[in-house]
């Protein structure tokens, strides 16, 4: 059994008294442990299809299955509980706590569950050093730089082993340079500790680094290799 | 961890911060200090009643206080357990009598009130108000204090002899010589202007009353529970006489007592509509300006309902700081108000209302509901102030709120 599957998804947004199809009757099935681009140009639907996946929003119609369970159309409840220990968000603003220091950050999510204090430091002293982050720690976000701050996310979304990581075109507000070397870092996570990634980018950087690539059109597949 | 993130959240924008909490220290000190100076006019206007002429209770012949009748008396010898009461603290044997005193061309009708001194400073404290001259001596035959006013009409001054007469309880007429020995000023008008202080053997014999007396005034421990203590005492009495507490006697005074915990109520409210609708908006400001981190929180897995508590935990938050310093600096201008105070008898006259006088000074009288109620409110104020704002927050759906740039 796949851990992500899309059965006949559509998202119909309303706009004024017309309607936007945002992703239209799309079915698409992920694997655990699968390094996954969505590509398509903008307004092609990818970050509807993201938000669906990561229990954030609900599909007009369709079934959205995540770990043998649908979401689909869970309340809101459940739909954050889901989100706290199965998904982890990477944004394309980082959007960081301003208040809360790189370490805070990203020991966020393991606070909401509830994880000891002990078991907090070490896995982020752990994926600190793997994300070559070590002594900034106690710094706060405004004191890092892009590509250090989108690593303290990445921390954040990996720190409660999430089942699978969305990120919504993590690498946009990076240079190219920084790009490369977080996409390897994430490459590097997702062998090491078997964590299923997903992706949306219209980046050919990013999707070169793709095991395998959604091509997404006016909310329909348009490829996937 | 709320808690942290609340605190932390609270300095984000210092100056907005600092001004919303100097906005609630200052409202909140300066109701404090009112409430304070309030309650000092209001004590100043008992105690003006109560300790320059009534008393707390006063025991007479049923009946006699509502038109003072001459022969409404009792006899001074009676054994009357209530004086023997352990919160009574003082009283004071009087009788009364209402005549016309002269001196020299002049005269002016006077209310007469005979007392043993001794006794008299037990209930009253005229013998504080002394302007010039001395209070009267327990062994002094004729001695005479009276209102600054009177003094001033009949222009006399202390070692003046003045004429008094009146209708004895015998019919005839009776008048006697008296000689001033001191000139009090209370600022009440109404005592100013007739009181006169005589001694009380004197009087029983102009009026041909010996041995008898109008009323025995009595000081008590806690003046605001004198009604209570009225309606013990009043079982130990003999079946012809009463005893009044100042409310009965002073019914309007009552009432101003009574309506000043609903008066501190709507000062401290309207006082604080404006301070609460000030904090309403510096909350509704800082919760849209973090819509988006709202989203971004509850997309990682922060509850709603997480949410929501933050948020009036921050306003909490304000709430204990200008609460702490609001209540001090409040404390600290009461205190200086009470052992300082602020003289205006330079501008302005003394006011008498329903039976009491306003003297022409601010001064404070520190009391714990003073304190407490607006400290209180003000909690309740910023937890009300919160609530929307927190609302707001929570209700937020995190994919919109994420877009929102
Ligand atoms: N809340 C909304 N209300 C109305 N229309 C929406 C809403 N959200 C998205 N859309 C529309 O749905 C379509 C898909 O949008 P989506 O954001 O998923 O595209 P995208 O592939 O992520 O684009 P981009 O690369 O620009 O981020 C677009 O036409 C967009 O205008
Ligand atoms: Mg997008």
């Amino acid at each position: 059994m796949p851990l992500i599957e899309l059965k006949s998804v559509s998202k119909i947004y309303p706009l004024g008294n017309q309607q936007v199809v945002a992703v239209e009757d799309l079915s698409l099935q992920i694997e655990a442990g699968e390094f996954t681009v969505l590509a398509g140009p903008s307004g092609s639907g990818k970050t509807t299809l993201l938000n669906m996946i990561g229990c954030l929003d609900r599909p007009s119609n369709g079934e959205v299955w995540l770990d043998a369970e649908e979401v689909g159309q869970a309340d809101s409840k459940t739909l954050s509980q889901i989100r706290l220990n199965k998904i982890g968000f990477i944004f394309q603003s980082f959007n960081l706590v301003p208040v809360l220091t790189a370490a805070e950050n990203a020991e966020f999510t393991m606070m909401l569950m509830g994880i000891g204090k002990k078991q907090r430091r070490q896995r982020i002293v752990d994926l600190f050093a793997q994300l070559g982050l070590q002594g900034l720690e106690d710094r706060k976000p405004n004191d890092l730089s892009g590509g250090q701050q989108q690593r303290v996310a990445i921390a954040r979304a990996m720190a409660a082993e999430p089942a699978v990581v969305l990120a919504d075109e993590p690498t946009a507000s990076l240079d190219t340079q920084t790009s490369e070397e977080l996409l390897a870092l994430m490459k590097e996570l997702n062998r090491e500790q078997g964590t299923t990634f997903i992706f949306s980018s219209h980046d050919p950087l990013v999707i070169s680094h793709a095991q395998r690539v959604v091509s997404l059109r006016d909310g329909r597949l348009e490829s996937d290799r | 961890m709320l808690w942290q993130l609340a605190l932390r959240n609270i300095w984000r924008n210092r100056r907005r911060t600092l001004l919303t909490l100097s906005a609630m220290v200052i409202s909140s000190a300066l109701l404090i200090l009112c409430l304070g100076v309030f309650s000092g006019m209001l004590k100043d206007m008992l105690a003006s009643a109560t300790e320059q002429y009534f008393g707390h209770l006063v025991i007479s012949a049923k009946g006699y206080q509502d038109d003072r009748d001459m022969f409404a008396n009792f006899p001074a010898d009676l054994d009357l357990p209530a004086l023997r009461h352990p919160q009574v603290t003082g009283y004071s044997p009087r009788l009364r009598s209402f005549g016309l005193l002269s001196f020299a061309n002049n005269s002016a009708p006077v209310e007469l009130l005979g007392i043993r001194p001794q006794h008299e400073q037990q209930v009253t404290s005229l013998q504080d108000h002394l302007q010039s001259g001395r209070y009267l001596r327990e062994e002094e035959r004729n001695g005479a204090v009276i209102g600054a006013g009177l003094a001033k009409r009949l222009a006399v001054q202390p070692g003046d002899e003045l004429v008094f007469v009146t209708q004895a309880a015998d019919g005839s007429i009776g008048n006697d010589l008296l000689q001033v020995s001191g000139i009090f000023s209370t600022g009440d008008q109404g005592h100013d202007n007739s009181l006169v202080l005589v001694p009380l053997g004197w009087l029983q014999q102009l009026l041909v009353l010996p041995g008898k007396l109008h009323e025995i005034s009595l000081r008590v421990e806690q003046p605001r529970q004198a009604a209570i203590l009225a309606g013990q005492l009043t079982g130990g009495m003999p079946p012809e006489l009463e005893v009044l507490d100042w409310g009965q006697m002073l019914p309007e005074m009552k009432e101003v007592v009574a309506s000043y915990d609903v008066s501190r109520m709507i000062i401290v409210t309207i006082l604080y509509i404006a301070t609460g609708l000030g904090i309403l908006n510096t909350f509704f400001m800082s919760v849209l300006e973090r819509t988006r981190e709202f989203g971004v929180l509850m997309a990682v897995g922060m509850r709603p309902g997480q949410i929501r508590l933050m948020v009036l935990l921050e306003t909490l938050a304000m709430g204990l700081i200008s609460l702490i310093f609001g209540v001090g600096l409040g404390v600290l201008l009461s205190l200086y108000m009470a052992f300082v105070g602020i003289d205006l008898s330079g501008s302005l006259t003394p006011i008498t209302y329903a039976g009491g006088t306003i003297l022409p000074r601010l001064h404070a009288v520190l009391e714990t509901a003073n304190i407490l109620v607006p400290a209180v409110v003000l909690l309740l104020v910023c937890l009300l102030a919160g609530f929307l704002p927190a609302n707001r927050a929570a209700r937020m759906q995190p994919v919109v709120a994420i877009r929102e740039e």
